[in-house]
């Protein structure tokens, strides 16, 4: 236990005590951090400004409603967001917008919203502006203006609505998602954020499995290059050095983790409080208690399948070079699920989904998206679960048997049926 | 009083080599003892099994009066042949882990070590990186991690193979100091003369098996007297062509003649004399060196 715990801390210290560890471990938090900041920076700046439209109406008929409609667009302070400038369309509507551009250009104006004089017309309606991509604007502008003219439209029809009717029909609907939980309670959510945040910690997920196993790999074949292997073996069996390995580089990876959830935790407070409106707050929040603790627990099974198998690979090369062959199946097996993400987030249940969510090698990814998009029935958790724990028992003893042939082995290297041999003991 | 370590029909094939044929043996404590023999005859192998490194396929190892495993390892020291550091470590970092490994606290080990690079002159080299050690200053980090954490009994796989003289002798004096101060050392080697200057007792290895085994002063007198070492001027073809010469080993300053049974030296020393110009005339124990020649002979596996 002893000699163990020692291989453990060897194996932490020498890499948490490297400054690479901690570059590439807060390069991630940190640009999470910066760009909340930039956008909570942004977003108060923007929010709190009164911006000018001019509107250009060729029928005349738009602009009582459509002010009156965005109207509804306060800031933060609960003022009009908008402020709306009518300017009579003299010399056509082209003319009259060229003449007004300078004050766009100027920033006196946000932007200039033309209106044709054909109301039926997909192309009737065109707004020119310094920047056209702030989506929040241009998405208030469409909506005030539809309901203005849809208004109209209906007027013209002689469908003798009163304006009160009117009204009602124009009613907005809004179409608002909820996820339902097993307690019963449904929770709003958006398909964006859900996928947002599915996607940010399956890429977590394949780049620590695969970052991690390949340490491992690493740090056997060092071992074997600089003859050390058979200093170690005086003291430990095979067995020792390789699970203390396994675990010291596993801890590293727990260490990361952890700093990981501190972050996403911090995040999910500040950006709560100071912008609760934007889109990627939904996606930290999709970032549940439970979420995390499936996130951990599909981590560790994967990580110790992973790593294991990595560790026979590095234990029977002598070099990278080497490896190269051996690691690529293995790599594979990350992949596939990563880049069928967005497949198994929108199929969540589908037969394809259930299936490889209980194929060991890719169970700890493809079960970990379905959890995050929905609640699959506990059986199959329990079974996924279940199977990589016997899959992680057998691999981690035959790689064991392999490990400890391998790694006194130099020369040329073993083919895959020996290796296959020597694994069945 | 019970052995160093016992060997007991000892087995180990490597697909259909075997490495090491039946081995048995008793190494005492306290001594030094040498496991001599040519390259690829199973040195290596025995002292892996030894050590629990690798597992024979029959036959029964005990070291320290305990069946070989991992709860021995601790009271062992060992430098094996392919030996190496962690490059980007830093020398007093490898050695702590080295000496934690034999089962001391990390503090402990450190301080162990610490005192070690202090006599072998490497104290201001602890906290700098092994890779910026030259050859030799690694070598003696190497052999310090072996003997850290006083070990009972000390293996060492060819330990002066690519030493410098310094080296080598700094090596020799430490292997003379642990012995006298009760460890029991095994050191492997295909070098004769180190051999014979160090060990008490060896087990000569060819091909597996064992050859020869017993104490050193034992093994010369079985050989007996009859061995002659002849200097001379003049062509000396002829030696080999005298009655009662078994074999004659040509050194270029010397010839070492061997006689057989019952020949008399005098009649070679006659028969000399007749022919060339003698300017020294030696009768001698045989070296372990022409022991092992004769022993192995032509039949030196070379792995």
């Amino acid at each position: 236990m002893h000699k163990l715990m020692m291989v453990i801390r060897r194996e932490y210290l020498e890499r948490v005590r490297k400054r690479s560890f901690w570059l590439g471990t807060m390069l991630l938090p940190l640009l999470l951090l910066g760009l909340v900041l930039v956008q909570v920076l942004l977003t108060d700046v923007e929010s709190g400004k009164v911006r000018t439209i001019v509107l250009v109406d060729a029928t005349g008929k738009l602009s009582e409603s459509f002010q009156l409609k965005l109207a509804e667009e306060k800031t933060k302070e609960g003022k009009p967001a908008y402020r709306v400038e009518v300017v009579a369309p003299e010399g056509g509507v082209e003319a009259t917008r060229k003449r007004l551009e300078p004050r766009v250009l100027s920033g006196e104006v946000f932007g200039i919203l033309t209106v044709g004089d054909k109301l039926e017309s997909d192309a009737n309606f065109n707004f020119y502006a310094r920047s056209v991509g702030n989506i929040f604007a241009q998405k208030a502008l469409q909506r005030a203006l539809k309901e203005a003219v849809v208004g109209v439209r209906l007027e013209q029809s002689h469908l003798n609505v009163s304006s009160e009717e009117l009204n009602k029909l124009l009613a907005p609907v809004e179409l608002e998602s909820f996820e339902i939980k097993e307690q019963g309670n449904a929770r709003k959510r958006g398909f964006d954020e859900a996928y947002l945040g599915t996607f940010a910690f399956v890429m977590i997920l394949y780049m620590a499995l695969l970052l991690y196993g390949v340490a491992v790999m690493r740090g056997i074949l060092e071992e074997k290059s600089n003859r050390i292997m058979e200093v170690l073996l005086g003291s430990l069996t095979p067995d020792q050095l390789m699970t203390g390995k396994i675990l010291g580089i596993g801890l590293v990876g727990l260490t990361q983790m952890a700093i990981y959830a501190v972050t996403v935790g911090v995040l999910r407070v500040y950006a709560g409080l100071a912008v609760p409106q934007a889109s990627w707050i939904g996606a930290l929040e999709s970032i549940s208690a439970s979420k995390l603790a499936y996130f951990f627990v599909f981590f560790i099974l994967g990580y110790f399948l992973y790593t294991s198998l990595f560790a026979a690979v590095g234990a029977v090369c002598n070099s990278e070079q080497e490896a190269q062959n051996l690691q690529t199946p293995l790599i594979m097996c990350l992949v596939i699920p990563m880049v069928l993400t967005f497949f198994f987030v929108t199929n969540p249940d589908s037969p394809a989904a259930v299936v490889a969510s209980m194929i060991p090698l890719f169970a700890p990814m493809v079960m970990f998206m379905r959890i995050t998009v929905l609640t699959p029935p506990f059986w199959q958790i329990a079974l996924s679960i279940g199977l990589l724990l016997v899959t992680n028992y057998i691999f981690f003893r035959a790689v064991g048997r392999v490990f400890r042939i391998g790694i006194l082995m130099y020369g040329k290297r073993p083919t895959v049926p020996e290796i296959l041999k020597w694994a069945r003991g | 009083m019970d052995s160093a370590v016992s060997l007991r029909n000892l087995v180990k094939t490597f697909g259909t080599h075997r490495a090491v044929d039946g081995v048995s043996l008793e190494i005492p404590r306290g001594i030094i003892f040498g496991l001599i023999g040519p390259n690829g005859a199973g040195k290596t192998t025995t002292i892996r099994m030894i050590l629990d490194i690798i597992r024979p396929d029959s036959g029964e190892v005990v070291v320290l009066g305990t069946p070989s495993g991992e709860q021995v390892k601790a009271r062992v020291g060992y430098l094996p042949e392919e030996r190496g550091l962690y490059r980007k470590t830093k020398v007093l970092e490898m050695l702590e882990y080295q000496g934690s490994l034999r089962g001391a606290s990390p503090a402990v080990a450190r301080k162990e070590a610490s005192a070690w690079l202090d006599r072998l002159e490497l104290a201001d080299w602890k906290a700098r990186k092994v890779e910026d050690l030259s050859k030799g200053m690694q070598q003696k980090v190497q052999f310090i991690g072996a003997v850290l954490g006083k070990p009972e009994l000390l293996i060492l796989d060819e330990p002066f193979s690519g030493l410098d003289p310094v080296n080598q002798n700094t090596f020799k004096d430490l292997m003379l100091e642990l012995n006298r101060n009760g460890a029991s050392i095994i050191f492997s080697t295909h070098q004769m003369d180190t051999a014979e200057k160090l060990c008490k007792e060896i087990a000569l290895i060819n091909m597996g098996k064992i050859v020869l085994n017993g104490s050193l002063s034992q093994i010369k007198s079985r050989f007996g007297k009859n061995s002659v070492m002849v200097e001379f001027d003049g062509d000396g073809a002829f030696l080999q062509t005298l009655p009662g010469v078994a074999r004659v080993d040509d050194y270029g300053r010397y010839r070492e003649v061997r006689l057989q049974d019952g020949a008399d030296p005098q009649a070679l020393l006659r028969a000399a004399v007749e022919r060339v110009t003698v300017r020294r005339f030696e009768i001698m124990e045989p070296t372990l060196h022409n022991i092992f020649i004769e022993k192995v002979g032509g039949h030196a596996t070379h792995a």
